[in-house]
């Protein structure tokens, strides 16, 4: 009798169950909950913006935190943020910022010239009690350095009053407001960071569309609907989840099955299979993006020799990179940027692929018997290199031509950056999307003296060149555009004779949705994934 | 001691089956052979084992690609009269890729399951004569290797060792190496109660010319059954480690990297997978097949 009884109340138990799971099932598909999952191939690193450089971290952050200004939605260039109008003085060393008032953060508190002052000081002021989390690595690309470096630009940032801040710079700076729209430089709450400032990473607290809710690592990011935004009427979507998903194919096949909305990172070769289905649809961008191989010049290995890096520029056959593995959706990179940015050099001839050049130089430095070099390849895809590995496989075969051995070696995004970062490498590949449209996020960046600082170096290839830096830095302090464009182009050639890398693609990054998304600014050269206006119409 | 005590037969000598006329006066060999011959199996997977083997050896010289020649302009081209196997993503030749790729697995199979014979029966020889705290010792290492799930096992020790084929070797051989030494461990504990082990004793023989010469020798067959078995296990084992990118590094034609390789294209381009995948299966069969014959023939008693 009694397991009778006990055996009734179990089943009476299990359906009460199943029908509150049913009810919460069916709650969550109900139209007026807008849920859209964005599948990508590899986690973020922090959540705190300021802490990062690479584009799955700033993905998310866009999407919960605000900058001063903004870019278009159609090109890169600058519109109001959260400061409603700008102005700048003659010598455009003092840019003042009027703020919009009545924003407030995602905890409720203000957001105010204190807040953007507070921000700026625990970027650049290294002995800032907030200075923590990391190492604020992008400031310093951006910047030149920290306060009391030689380089840093920024000598005072100051609240003038409740919406005002004023910005005082020891040199004018041609790229000042391009930067200072960058994601990275996006104003978190002063109150957050003041209760844990190396939790930020973890709880983000912005001004944005979307306030987070939680993280599971190496899985999902969820972010929801921000009641209270400033731009009224905005965001349309109730929750986002970034769900991370490193194999290509498994994500398209996600889509397929509508298992998720969106997914960047489309392998070259199903971009076919997306334009006949009804379904999806596929937006392909000519990107704002280089992949390359770094020489790590700091290693005591033979590509210290110039000729041995001009010989092995020769022997990479990129038509071949192209074919292979992004089915034809890339050109060939010349130099470190792509001609989309103003200041490129259409002079600059590239290497061209010729072996017997290359074996040539190879003698001349005295490696005619070859050497080996290990060559680092990201096991998880990026937007400008759908699969490093591919790509390291055919640099391997070609450079076995001139008696190069590469040894491929391969690791998560994140141990990547980190051991790419600090210089580990011998050579590696890498590659950038830009930030902000101008020539200076890319040469000064990477290319730099002054970004080889370890363990967060944007210059991977620890290329020290001074008449480059100079160059660089003229560029950056002039704000007359025909001077940089000269400087720029200079600094190209420089860039091409010392050869620190083998730029190899600008890859056309394929990004395919559900057609049921709508308004997604997918062909932005650099917000494709801000979702304010995102909207999901079934 | 004369050489008829050395050489004892071990097992009792196979039960006659009932239609099968009992032939006197055969030697052993011959008597091995003929049953070799009888078995199916055995036959049909010595001679899958042999093409293989020759496959490996022969083959790479026959071919008329090399196994690392990129070609863009011919990616992902269908099997042809020129690419019998087609090409994969990067234009190389499958067929090529698919050869070479015999000569990295049986080159893995018999180094890790050597490596792990040696160890395992030197491991259970010493526990199984020895016995008390030896025994114990070995026992539990034993014990504790196999609580892990053998892949799982290897992929900790790839982890540690790092990524390359001669650590995904090592890491094989570490993973099998209880299954030998549980094998040989239980053959001594039998063996050593025989009476011409007894005799030498007796007579003052050392424990080591004793292990070596009376004891080893008597306890080998159930360990080359194994062998053979095993070496599908670590053939297996090694693509599967390639697959998931701890074995074979690039360009090295390994058939479980060629199958991850390759994965997207299952749909477009089946045969970059379908090739490696039937290399790997008729090595497993044919390695399988020779094992359960050869079990068959040396130790009717495993039989059941």
């Amino acid at each position: 009798m009694n397991m009778r009884k006990s055996t009734v109340i179990g089943l009476a138990l299990i359906f009460v169950f199943s029908s509150v799971l049913v009810a919460c099932g069916s709650k969550d598909a109900s139209s007026n909950g807008k849920t859209l999952i964005w599948g990508r191939g590899a986690d973020t690193k922090s959540l705190d913006p300021a802490q990062v450089t690479d584009g799955e971290s700033l993905k998310v952050t866009k999407n919960i935190y605000d900058t001063l200004v903004d870019y278009k939605e159609e090109n890169t260039e600058v519109e109001p943020g959260l400061a409603e109008s700008w102005e700048t003085s003659k010598d455009q060393k003092t840019w003042t910022f009027h703020l919009k008032k009545g924003v407030k953060f995602q905890d409720g508190s203000d957001f105010n010239a204190e807040a953007v002052v507070f921000n700026f000081e625990r970027w650049m002021d290294k002995k800032n009690p907030y200075h923590k989390g990391g190492e604020f690595p992008y400031y310093g690309y951006m910047f030149g350095g920290y306060k009391g470096d030689k380089g840093h630009v920024i000598n005072e940032v100051k609240a003038v009053d409740e919406n005002t801040v004023q910005f005082t710079l020891k040199e004018p700076q041609g790229p000042f407001l391009a930067n200072i729209a960058m994601p990275p430089f996006a104003i978190a709450s002063p109150k957050a960071i003041k209760k844990d400032p190396e939790g930020l990473g973890k709880h983000p607290v912005g001004t944005g569309p979307f306030t987070f809710e939680k993280w599971k690592k190496n899985d999902t990011i969820t972010l929801k609907k921000n009641k209270d935004y400033w731009k009224k009427g905005f965001p349309k979507l109730d929750k986002v989840i970034f769900k991370s998903m490193p194999d290509n194919s498994a994500r398209f096949t996600a889509l397929q099955s509508g298992e998720i909305d969106v997914m960047d990172g489309l392998n070259p070769d199903d971009a076919k299979t997306v334009k006949q289905n009804s379904k999806l649809k596929l937006s392909e961008q000519q990107g704002m993006n280089v992949a390359y191989l770094a020489f790590n010049m700091d290693k005591d290995t033979p590509v210290k020799d110039k000729k041995v890096r001009q010989a092995l520029n020769y022997a990479v056959d990129k038509q071949s990179i192209i074919k292979s593995v992004y089915a034809g959706l890339a050109t060939p990179a010349i130099n470190p940027m792509p001609d989309s940015i103003w200041g490129f050099n259409k002079n600059v001839k590239d290497y061209s692929f010729d072996l017997e050049k290359a074996k040539k130089l190879l003698k001349e430095a005295g490696y005619e018997k070859g050497f080996k070099l290990e060559l680092y390849a990201p096991s998880d895809p990026r937007p400008y290199m759908p699969d490093g590995r591919k790509v390291a496989e055919v640099i391997q075969s070609d450079w076995k031509k001139i008696g190069v051995d590469v040894k491929i070696v391969s690791y998560d995004w994140q141990t990547y950056l980190d051991r790419t970062g600090k210089g580990q490498h011998e050579a590696a590949l890498f590659g950038w999307s830009g930030d902000n449209g101008d020539p200076d996020n890319f040469l000064y960046v990477l290319l730099d003296k002054d970004n080889t600082r370890t363990p967060d170096a944007g210059n991977i290839s620890f290329y020290k060149s001074d008449s480059l830096h100079k160059d660089l830095i003229k560029a950056q302090r002039s704000t007359d555009k025909n001077e940089r464009t000269k400087l720029y182009e200079d600094a190209q050639e420089i860039i091409k004779d010392d050869a620190p890398w083998v730029p190899l693609v600008h890859a056309t990054p394929g990004i395919a949705y559900q057609s049921y998304v709508k308004n997604g600014n997918f062909t932005h050269p650099l917000n494709n994934d801000k979702l304010v206006k995102m909207d999901i119409q079934k | 001691m004369s050489a008829n005590t050395t050489m004892p037969t071990p097992t009792p000598s196979p039960v006659p089956k009932k239609n099968e006329p009992k032939i006197e006066g055969t030697s052993r060999l011959h008597e091995g052979w003929r049953s070799f011959l009888k078995s199916k199996s055995a036959v049909i997977g010595a001679g899958i084992v042999l093409v293989i083997l020759l496959i490996a050896i022969i083959g790479p010289m026959l071919l008329t690609f090399g196994y690392n020649e990129v070609d863009a302009n011919s990616r992902l081209a269908a099997p042809s009269a020129e690419h019998w196997f087609g090409t994969d993503d990067l234009g190389r030749d499958v067929f090529a890729r698919v050869i070479n790729g015999a000569r990295i697995s049986l080159w893995v199979g018999f180094f890790a399951v050597s490596g792990s014979i040696v160890v395992g029966s030197l491991l259970g020889l010493l526990a199984g004569y020895y016995g008390r705290w030896l025994d114990v010792l070995i026992s539990r290492i034993f014990d504790i290797l196999l609580a892990f799930p053998g892949i799982l096992l290897a992929i900790a020790i790839v982890a540690m060792l790092g990524p390359s084929l001669k650590n995904a070797m090592y890491a094989i051989a570490i993973i099998n190496v209880p299954t030998f030494g549980r094998l040989m461990r239980s053959r001594v504990l039998a063996v050593k109660q025989e009476d011409f082990v007894l005799a030498a004793k007796a007579i003052g023989m050392k424990d080591r010319r004793i292990l070596f010469t009376h004891i080893l020798p008597n306890s080998w067959t159930p360990i080359m059954v194994q062998g053979t078995l095993n070496f599908a296990i670590a053939v297996i084992e090694a693509a599967g480690l390639g697959f998931l990118g701890l074995g074979a590094q690039p360009p090295e034609p390994e058939w479980g990297k060629m199958l991850s390789d390759c994965r997207q294209y299952i749909q477009s381009a089946p045969w970059t997978m379908i090739f490696p995948g039937l290399a790997i299966m008729f090595t497993v069969l044919g390695f399988n097949l020779l094992g359960d014959g050869l079990r068959d023939i040396l130790d009717p008693r495993m039989k059941q």
